[in-house]
């Protein structure tokens, strides 16, 4: 055995030799970064190691650390082999907080839950009731006392709220990040794991297990005992969903996508094993395909899609793009796979948005400001920061209009070109001394916002409709919400007749879930709804590819009317 | 070759390399219009063009949406050129049998590789999409191909390149075709352990894999 210390944490840990210090991190339940899952391809998980402690350890060489990387003393922590008693310190950012939305847009809706409380004072009990069946019975006058959790799994992170069903009112609200995400970090990863009976397990067993301990916290909070909690709505994706409530995800990862789980069902709490009353339910609510789950129903709901008179798009943006478009009523939905760089993953300097990441960026009177979270000394760029950057770069002319850093550098404001420098022969444009923007970076984002443009071109144009005829634009979701429309628009994720009809309605699948908690008529609506919308499938419109590489092209600076979209 | 001849080949390549596809049709009709050969005007023109934009896309200078505007500049000229080319020797005649795997519908990546491959002079076989194992092993044989080349951008579908190779192991023609694989989620190690025959990381590179494959390394 030999034992890591964790400097940063305090914390050590005794592993067998050869384990990585990834693992030695994982067992220290130290919470960071590794997509890959500890294949060595992603290289988020780098850290320094002095002299001693690399002679205490073996270090597989990886490419994905940079020649300057490898000099400064950087190693990765899934391809470095403990061999003897070492020290180290975990980057910054290792366990900090996350910034994560718990509430959306509220719709008005009169009390009315599912689950109800019939005081029979002949037997001096109470019965709870599902609808209008009899699920249990308590001794003694309860009907004061019964509550419901509204959750959201997001891939990843979690939100709960305790809601007194008596009044409707929230009790209390809790999130914490989706364990899953140490196991497998993208959906299709979750999908792939959870395909074999051992990963659906494990992944359903993380799952519930932090939701559990959301509840903990969340009766703890209020003083309440667990046994008056007696129904949850869980909205979220469909692979979420399906790993939730242990259904096998595997049909999911193949074309054409069909999910077993439907939703618009109660299922028994005891079933998912969620630590509320015995007799306790669990309401999924419906789903439209593989790729457009509850989290996008829930939203409906919440959003009043169904209601929205003229023509309205709403865009949940994230690592997929889902989106509605909703025309007086009738409703088509559809999702883009825009891929991980809007977390910041396969981003050079790409990071969450935790402390230290910078979340602003401006080009204003020619040099660059950057704003990070907690004020931070900035350490890496998070998704709303590498957004707000290349916008920067789009509308002052560092990057052209196809993408590519400019070649008339000369024409940029001198502390513009300052920023300039080279990594691995290839160059880079710094924000930071240490926080910069690689070609390969901005390519990685224009895949993903042209592939959330082209998801809205292709909606519009199948409903024979061009941009300016939109009313409105909703942007969902947590990620969305920290962006700035300005943004969205300057780097042409948006068109530009968007501008000024576009707003933020947030978590619309956590609000949307407490809506369906506390007024149970909408899960017949929102069923009803949902059975008539219309699924597109992108990859089979002819004019995909032709939209989607028109999409990828930035507006060019300062005139987005010139924008050509074929 | 005359001098007008050959500029009218650079400018055609130009028109290519500079993504103009209506430029690119009007020139290719001018070749034929002033009777110059039309398999010349391919080469040294629509080629040429297509293949200084793949240059550019390997310096990271050119991305997708150029790349595959070029190719449809070259489609178009090609449109034009083709009924008129007479038979020609393009140096090698190797074909490639080239496809998404089953449970996956994005092409971009395999559109990518399929122009490259053309450029390069290779007659490629476009199965599409979400094409079932066994569907890639028919065509191969029917076809007497010399690669088959597989796609995926997907982690859940890449076990269906595996099975492949097995169903050509156990049609026991294994032998008679090289599978080379690509999509991002794959690595090298990924394909040595479904026993494929080689694994590039870009579109450039899977060009010069299938010529060394085939024996051709040292090929134009």
């Amino acid at each position: 055995m030999a034992q890591v210390h964790f400097r940063s944490h305090d914390l050590r840990i005794e592993v067998e030799k050869g384990s990585s210090l990834l693992d030695a991190a994982r067992r220290g339940r130290i919470r960071l970064d590794a997509p890959c899952n500890g294949a060595g391809t992603c290289g988020k998980c780098k850290v320094r190691l002095d002299d001693d402690a690399r002679d205490a350890a073996r270090i597989v060489a990886s490419d994905k650390l940079s020649e300057a990387d490898r000099r400064d003393g950087f190693v990765l922590l899934c391809t470095t082999l403990v061999e003897g008693d070492l020290a180290l310190d975990m980057p910054v950012g290792a366990e900090h907080g996350l910034k994560i939305l718990e509430h959306g847009q509220q719709i008005d809706l009169p009390l009315a839950p599912w689950i109800g409380k019939r005081h029979r004072p002949e037997l001096n009990a109470t019965e709870v009731l599902s609808g209008a069946d009899v699920i249990a019975q308590e001794p003694g006058d309860t009907t004061p006392y019964s509550y419901g959790l509204a959750i959201d799994i997001g891939s990843t992170t979690i939100v709960a709220s305790l809601i007194d069903l008596g009044t409707g009112s929230r009790v209390g609200s809790a999130s914490a990040l989706n364990p899953q995400a140490h196991h497998a970090q993208d959906v299709l990863s979750r999908i792939k794991l959870g395909s074999t009976p051992e990963g659906l397990a494990l992944l359903a067993g993380e799952v519930i297990g932090e939701i559990n301990r959301l509840i903990g916290e969340l009766v703890a909070e209020a003083r309440i005992p667990r046994r008056r909690i007696y129904e949850a709505v869980i909205a979220g994706n469909t692979c979420m969903l399906h790993l939730a409530a242990k259904v096998d995800p595997e049909p999911l990862g193949r074309y054409p996508y069909t999910p077993t789980l439907t939703g618009d069902r109660h299922l028994s709490s005891r079933a998912l094993g969620l630590a509320i009353s015995k007799s306790g339910l669990v309401y999924v609510p419906p789903i439209v395909s593989g790729f457009v789950g509850a989290d996008i129903t829930a939203g409906m709901l919440s959003a009043s899609l169904a209601e929205a008179k003229g023509v309205t798009l709403f865009v949940d943006i994230g690592t997929n793009g889902e989106m509605v478009l909703a025309r007086d009523g009738h409703l088509q939905a559809t999702s883009t796979a825009a891929g991980p760089a809007f977390e910041g993953m396969n981003i050079a300097c790409g990071m969450r948005a935790a402390q230290g990441a910078i979340e602003r960026v401006s080009l204003e009177g020619g040099d660059v400001s950057v704003q990070t979270i907690g004020d931070a000394p900035a350490v890496g760029l998070c998704g709303s920061g590498l957004l707000d950057a290349i916008a920067e770069l789009a509308v002052h002319g560092v990057i052209e209009s196809s993408g590519r850093f400019t070649k008339n550098r000369g024409a940029l404001p001198p502390g513009l070109q300052a920023r300039f420098g080279e990594r691995d022969g290839k160059p880079v444009f710094h924000l930071t001394e240490t926080v910069f923007l690689s070609q390969g970076d901005i390519r990685q984002v224009q895949l993903a916002k042209g592939a959330v443009r082209a998801g809205i071109d292709v909606l519009l144009r199948r409903n024979g409709l061009i941009a300016a005829q939109v009313d409105r634009a909703l942007i969902a979701g947590s990620f969305g919400y920290h962006l700035t429309v300005r943004s969205l628009l300057d780097i042409g994720l948006f068109p530009p007749e968007f501008d000024g009809k576009a707003e933020y309605v947030g978590n619309t699948s956590q609000t949307g879930a407490e809506a369906l908690l506390t007024h149970a008529p909408s899960r017949e609506s929102l069923a009803r709804l949902v059975r008539a919308v219309e699924a597109v499938e992108l990859a089979n419109d002819d004019a995909f590819t032709k939209v989607f590489v028109a999409a990828m092209a930035f507006p060019r600076p300062n005139r987005p009317e010139l924008e050509a979209v074929a | 070759m005359s001098a007008d001849q050959e500029e009218l080949f650079e400018r055609l390549a130009t028109a290519v390399f500079e993504l103009d596809e209506a430029l690119a049709a009007k020139l290719s009709q001018e070749v034929l219009d002033r009777g110059y050969d039309a398999w010349n005007a391919v080469e040294h023109g629509l080629l040429a063009g297509v293949n200084r934009a793949g240059k550019l896309f390997d310096e990271e200078e050119y991305f997708v949406p150029e790349l595959l505007i070029a190719a449809d500049a070259m489609y178009a000229g090609l449109a034009i050129l083709r009924p008129h080319i007479k038979g020609h020797d393009s140096g090698f005649n190797r074909k490639v049998v080239i496809g998404v795997v089953q449970g996956d519908t994005h092409d971009i990546g395999k559109n990518l590789v399929r122009i490259m491959l053309e450029v390069a002079g290779f007659e490629v076989h476009d199965l599409g999409r979400d094409v079932p194992p066994r569907k890639f092993v028919e065509a191969a044989i029917a076809l007497k191909a010399d690669v088959i080349a597989l796609s995926t951008l997907m982690t859940t579908t890449m076990e269906r390149m595996g099975e492949v190779v097995s169903i050509l192991e156990a049609e026991q023609v294994r032998n008679r075709f090289k599978v080379i694989v690509g999509g991002s989620p794959l690595s090298q190690q990924f394909s040595d352990r479904i026993g494929a025959d080689g694994y590039a990381p870009k579109a450039a590179q899977a060009v010069e894999l299938t010529k060394r494959l085939v024996g051709l390394v040292n090929a134009a």
